[in-house]
């Protein structure tokens, strides 16, 4: 079992109003899943999905990740967790727009201390694994929506996680281009990765192995 | 190390206007910093290397320096001379005396300092590194002839002074035999404003009561001996006087003292007006970092979002402004140069003093220290800040 969520909770206040996001979730991912999260707006899948990737602390309940409860895990380690062990790729792709795509997926290497030569070697095949050898050196800015999802996914496996998050990866994408990146996600689950993906779309979720829904921040039975 | 270095340089390019404002605020306050002390420096060893011609030279004042200011407590006397004159290893004295007179040229009348004493004496302390515009200097068996200080042959009266023209001072009639040349600065108080006689006349025209003597020059014969003398004199005046401190004999030693004394508190004013300087530019430099921050949060939050930890961000932002501070402080000092040559050729021209600027390679190390530490320090709170933000606010800011 690679993730373990037990009783998560996250409450956001918003001055006096207190907004509960998550109730009582309770969740386990083996290692090598391939796991769909559907469910209307606001039901909690983003806040979910930043809790598993460390980018956000619950109110309360506990995760464990690769056996490790984040709540004991000091900001540096959070950082090291996000760094080699979770890739997380946005809906908003959110590319460094001064860098160039190698640049961008050479990053996480670089605050990993990879050298610079390695570093740029295997952003290479990265950006040739996802199909962008011939774009390497062009910014993000001068890509389309697909290409610059497919450079975000790049950089999400720079470090060789073991776990890929993908919170709507192809909701600013065409249609075909969706298809390109969950192709690319389902090659990577074959080759042994943790695949978790947020999306609407049904004919999306049909890639993944299991599939579970949320609405109000709870995790609704399984079908 | 290279490419975050290149990162940085980016993110700066990429916000040329700001980047250069900043740079430009640290520039110019290191250029302050480094031109005034180079001035500075270049007109006291300009000053002081003009004075070490008088290294043998000692000058007695009957009065007292506090500072900046000079009390006189009375004049010295004939016995006071004879006295000097007792003491071994002088080569020569000269006594002095001045004085306000009523001077009148072609009707109109203007009170003058008068200066008379041993004709050599004043040739060699004045006609020498002054020179005459007109005419000639002093003769020992001159009587009722003078020369002239350059303002007051041009500027006292309303028509110019020139040789051979009457002056009547305090009623006595006199003939202007010589006019000084314009002084330079270390001369011009001395010379331009005063009508220089023979001793002889001075005491005639000053009056027996004034006429006694209000400065004193010594040569000696050996320099090492200069500082002994001139104790030994004041205390043999002060005994004349029944007072303790009565004279004060100044040496060229003593002298460059005084100067490289009001030199280094003058250098320390013009460094404080250009710290002030630079205080303002590092809250320019604050401000621009707070900016950057504010403007790159979605950006830091994408960092930390794939495994940036607080210190990488910090070590990015602070990389930052020391890049920015350095190349200002590289330019500061360059400029700084420039305006130090600049400043010293206009004040050159206006005191009528040769110098150029003394540029010190401590001055120029510690305008880079300078900009670099005031660089680190003021983008230290936004970096800290910039490392600080929760990523996933972080990322969905912007
Ligand atoms: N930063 C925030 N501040 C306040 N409320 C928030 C914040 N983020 C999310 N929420 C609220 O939490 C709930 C869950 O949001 P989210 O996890 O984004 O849902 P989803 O991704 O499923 O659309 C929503 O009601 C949303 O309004
Ligand atoms: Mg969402």
């Amino acid at each position: 079992m690679i993730i373990r969520v037990e009783y998560l909770s996250k409450v956001y206040r918003m001055g006096k109003v207190e907004v509960p996001a998550l109730r009582d979730v309770n969740l386990e991912i083996e290692e090598g899943e391939f796991l769909a999260i559907m469910g209307p707006s606001g039901s909690g899948k983003s806040t979910l999905l930043n809790i598993i990737g460390c980018l956000d602390k619950p109110t309360g309940g506990r995760v464990f990740i690769d056996g490790a409860n984040t709540a004991s895990l000091s900001e540096n380690e959070l950082a090291e967790v996000r760094r080699d062990k979770v890739g997380f790729v946005f809906q908003q792709f959110n590319l460094i727009h001064s860098l160039n795509a190698l640049e961008n997926v050479s990053l996480p290497m670089f605050f990993a201390g990879v050298s610079r030569g390695e570093r740029l070697k295997r952003a290479e095949e990265l950006l040739a694994k996802v199909g962008l050898r011939e774009r390497m050196h062009h910014k993000p800015l001068e890509l389309s929506g697909g290409q610059q999802q497919r450079v975000a996914i790049a950089r999400a496996l720079a470090n060789n996680p073991k776990i890929v998050i993908g919170d709507e990866p192809t909701g600013n994408v065409d249609t075909e281009a969706g298809n390109v990146i969950m192709g690319i996600l389902g090659d990577l689950n074959r080759e042994g990765k943790t695949i978790i993906v947020v999306t609407h779309d049904p004919v999306i979720a049909a890639h993944a192995k299991r599939v579970i829904r949320m609405r109000d921040g709870r995790l609704l039975d399984e079908e | 190390m290279i490419d975050i270095i290149l990162m940085a340089y980016r993110d700066l390019s990429e916000r040329k206007a700001r980047t250069i404002l900043t740079l430009l605020g640290i520039a110019v306050g290191i250029a302050a910093i480094v031109s005034l002390v180079s001035v500075g420096y270049g007109m006291q060893e300009a000053i002081t290397g003009e004075l070490t011609v008088f290294a043998d030279l000692i000058s007695v004042m009957p009065g007292k320096l506090a500072g900046m200011s000079y009390v006189e407590l009375g004049s010295f006397t004939d016995r006071d001379i004879r006295d000097i004159r007792r003491i071994g290893g002088i080569k020569e004295v000269t006594a002095m005396t001045h004085g306000a007179a009523e001077v009148e040229y072609r009707n109109e009348r203007k009170p003058v300092f008068v200066l008379g004493g041993d004709t050599d004496a004043l040739s060699s302390f004045y006609v020498e590194p002054v020179g005459l515009d007109e005419g000639r200097w002093l003769r020992e068996n001159d009587y009722r002839v003078c020369v002239i200080g350059n303002r007051v042959a041009t500027e006292f009266f309303d028509e110019p002074v020139h040789v051979n023209d009457k002056l009547r001072i305090n009623g006595e009639k006199f003939i202007v035999a010589g006019v000084f040349k314009k002084a330079s600065m270390l001369y011009a108080m001395d010379v331009d404003p005063h009508i220089f006689l023979t001793l002889r006349a001075a005491k005639d025209v000053l009056g027996n009561e004034k006429a006694k003597y209000k400065y004193i020059t010594v040569r000696v014969y050996n320099i090492e001996e200069v500082d002994e003398i001139a104790d030994e004199l004041e205390e043999r005046i002060n005994d004349n006087h029944g007072l303790d401190e009565f004279a004060t004999a100044m040496t060229m030693g003593s002298m460059l003292e005084r100067i490289s004394s009001v030199f280094s508190i003058l250098r320390g004013v013009l460094v404080g007006i250009a710290a002030i300087a630079l205080v303002v530019a590092s809250i320019g430099i604050m401000n621009t970092m707070l900016m950057a921050v504010m403007e790159r949060t979605h950006e830091i939050g994408v960092m930390k979002a794939i495994g940036a930890k607080n210190s990488d961000v910090l070590s990015l932002f602070l990389l930052e402004s020391c890049m920015v501070s350095l190349i200002g402080g590289v330019a500061g000092c360059i400029l700084g140069v420039i305006l130090a040559r600049v400043v010293s050729l206009v004040v050159s021209s206006a005191l009528g003093m040769e110098f150029v600027p003394t540029v010190k390679v401590g001055v120029l190390f510690a305008g880079v220290g300078v900009a670099m530490c005031v660089g680190v320090l003021s983008g230290f709170y936004p970096a800290r800040k910039a490392s600080k933000m929760s990523p996933v606010e972080a990322v969905r800011y912007g």
